[in-house]
């Protein structure tokens, strides 16, 4: 029998939708695969279909996953679904296939004996990661309108897992995540429901304006920073190792003056 | 209330001493509660805490972690604050704590405030110094986020209820193990004076807990417990004092966590230890090990020390000497044994532990399964079978075990110590497992 590539974009509705598709086809998972973007060596002998994202069936997929799966394994495929490794399309499929089809369900995590849902649940737990400590790690600066602004860099899609814990937290400020490397936008209005969008043109965030005490608290908070490392314990391994510098090169107190 | 301050002095040098003279108290956690925003003002708290920075000594930063003054009336040896000392002098207003504490914390560089103080003119004049500024902070700026402040050990009960109040943790450092030590190193504390206020927060926490299931809208008191710490090494105390001591205080105190800070001898006091190798940063770290034991693998002191085996031995962990020290319970089969022995195994954390007990009933695990689960098996191996065959043929007899163990150690495969061996690299607990 031929493989089956279905050819999905590089998102939760991609995938999803790819998901649903592959149940369509109604010819078992064993032939059908999830690939997502276009691939450079296309396969001889195999098939590949274009599928494009589709938000009815994507809900459709979702609401199913969440009823049949529980809240927990849901959040998990959607944590991989915002991996940034290609393969994620696969494992997040296969995944759902032990878990609905074979019959795993709600217990598809602790499955150690395949190796989609050993990866999917590897991807979900890397994005999981990231995305704590970017809550962690994330600095704000107060523009001119006394607006929150903060830029990162994630490896995955973290953003949407992030806002809703400073939606909660800084629930009366009106704040904004810019991941650079999506140009993607969390955005807070105060006090109400966020939500994301794409960066629009040259978004350059050099060019927005500081607040004019912003400067000072950056200064008191380095100067903070520097205090409060005991000199008989220096350890800049250590430092390191608990706090990347792929992190530290967005901190203002990593910042050279 | 007039505060004895030097107004001319900028909020930045004031920082800059203040942090400075709290950056040895070692609690740092913003853990132990939960609580969502209101929608009232700003802030909440997350059960695990959360750490926004990492200082030069690899140590979490998550509080903002000052002095609300470092006047001090007492005379304390090991500390740069006593009275005897000159050093530049520094007091914040209440206002200026909670305006440093609301901008960090809006910039995310901050869980919360950690507010303790040395004592200027008397404790109750500190201890209301205190209140005053978390007060203004929950009620004036509705902050929610994390709060932890020190109990003045002497100051009135009722002040520190108040505070219990206003804060999520509250903490009284025992400082010394012993009585004796005590009263050698802070001549003007007294033991009792400590366990005193230690008592009546444990109280208010239980009968607050009762409160709270009477009235669901009761207000918090200390709703993330308390916590200590004792400083290591300035006496010869043994470890087998230093734990019982914690033990206790987790048993008969119903303590969160006890911190334990290795002696810098930042005064060069003569008549104390001078640590030609830095602080006793392999013991501090043996400690924690053996107070993670306690809190979560359901171990008790006198299992890991005795009066004859006092101290803990620097070559392997305390879980390790343990298990070798106990053999014949060992080699433990992983699909049959229940959770609490599997928590003895060395290389077996409590993540693993419980990890093994849901896989188990797919089907029984396999040493490649083990390894997917995060059982470190090069130690691991000397203490379990897997239906019934070791990894490897191996002796189960102590000297070798050790040997392999301490050996890995060597070659840099074993054991991860937080620092080297001559104690200039320490690194917080990402403990053994
Ligand atoms: S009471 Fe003792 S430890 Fe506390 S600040 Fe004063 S001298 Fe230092």
């Amino acid at each position: 029998m031929e493989e089956k590539y279905l050819v999905c974009e590089d998102s939760l509705e991609g995938i999803f939708t790819g998901i649903y598709e592959a149940y369509a086809l109604r010819e078992g998972h064993e032939h059908v695969h999830i690939q997502i973007g276009e691939e450079d060596n296309y396969r001889l002998f195999a098939v590949y279909l274009h599928i494009s994202p589709d938000t009815v069936k994507t809900g459709k997929v979702a609401r199913t996953l969440l009823e049949r799966l529980g809240e927990s394994v849901y959040h998990g495929l959607c944590r991989a679904a915002a991996s940034c490794y290609p393969d994620k399309g696969e494992a997040v499929y296969k995944a759902v296939v032990d878990a609905i089809t074979q019959g795993s369900g709600r217990h598809v995590m602790e499955n150690l004996r395949n190796p989609y849902v050993q990866r999917a649940f590897e991807l979900a737990r890397y994005t999981a990661n990231e995305a704590h400590f970017e809550t962690e790690f994330i600095r704000f600066q107060e523009l001119e309108q006394g607006i929150l602004f903060s830029r990162i860099g994630p490896k995955n899609n973290v953003i949407p897992f992030i806002m809703p814990h400073f939606a909660d937290r800084l629930c009366p400020e009106n704040f904004m995540i810019y991941d650079e490397n999506r140009e993607l936008f969390g955005v807070h209005p105060a006090k109400e429901e966020w939500y994301l969008v794409s960066a629009q043109g040259d978004f350059i965030p050099e060019q927005l304006k500081w607040s004019v005490k912003e400067e000072g608290y950056q200064e008191l908070f380095k100067a903070f920073h520097e205090t409060i490392g005991v000199k008989e314990r220096e350890n800049r391994r250590l430092q390191r190792q608990m706090c990347a510098y792929r992190y530290q090169d967005y901190m203002v107190e990593f910042q050279k003056k | 209330m007039e505060v004895r301050i030097s107004p001319q002095m900028s909020v930045m040098e004031k920082l800059k001493i203040l942090g400075a003279a709290a950056k040895y108290d070692v609690s740092c956690s913003s853990s132990g509660s939960s609580r969502q925003n209101d929608g009232q003002g700003i802030g909440n708290t997350v059960a695990a805490g959360l750490c926004h920075s990492f200082a030069a000594d690899g140590r979490c930063v998550s509080l903002l972690k000052i002095l609300f003054t470092n006047e001090c009336i007492y005379d304390c040896r090991y500390c740069l604050n006593r009275c005897s000392n000159d050093v530049p002098r520094a007091s914040f207003t209440p206002d200026e704590v909670c305006e440093l504490t609301m901008e960090f914390y809006r910039r995310n560089y901050i869980e919360g405030l950690f507010l303790s103080s040395g004592i200027l003119y008397s404790p109750n004049y500190t201890m209301e110094l205190i209140c005053e500024t978390v007060h203004k902070l929950r009620t004036v700026h509705r902050f929610q986020g994390y709060i932890h402040v020190k109990a003045i050990p002497g100051a009135d009960p009722l002040l520190i209820q108040r505070a219990g109040y206003l804060a999520d943790r509250m903490s009284v450092n025992l400082e010394m193990a012993t009585a004796e030590g005590l009263k050698e190193m802070a001549p003007n504390k007294h033991r009792r004076n400590i366990l005193k206020p230690m008592r009546q927060i444990q109280n208010g926490i239980t009968e607050n807990k009762h409160e709270l299931t009477l009235y669901k809208h009761a207000p918090h008191f200390c709703e993330a417990g308390q916590s200590t710490q004792m400083v290591i090494g300035a006496l010869p105390e043994s470890d087998y004092q230093i734990m019982s001591v914690a033990e206790n205080l987790y048993d008969k105190f119903s303590l969160k966590r006890v911190y334990y800070s290795a002696f810098v001898n930042v005064n060069e006091d003569k008549d104390l230890p001078a640590l030609a190798g830095g602080p006793p940063l392999l013991r501090e770290h043996r400690l924690y090990q053996a107070d993670w034991l306690l809190r979560f693998y359901d171990f008790k002191v006198d299992e890991l020390l005795a009066a004859d085996r006092p101290n803990f031995n620097t070559a392997i962990d305390p879980k390790a000497d343990w298990a070798v020290r106990h053999l014949e319970l060992f080699p433990v089969e992983i699909n049959r044994a229940d959770y609490r022995l599997l928590l003895r195994i060395p290389g077996v954390g409590v993540k693993s532990a419980r990890r093994i007990v849901s896989a188990r009933r797919f089907g029984s695990l396999t040493f490649e399964d083990l390894k997917k689960i995060g059982v470190v098996l090069k130690r691991a191996l000397y203490f379990i079978t897997c239906n019934g065959r070791m990894m490897y043929p191996t002796k189960i007899e102590e000297n070798y075990i050790v040997r392999n163990l301490t050996y890995q150690n060597q070659m840099g495969k074993g054991e991860k110590l937080p620092f080297m061996t001559d104690g200039t690299i320490y690194q917080q607990m990402s403990l053994f497992s």
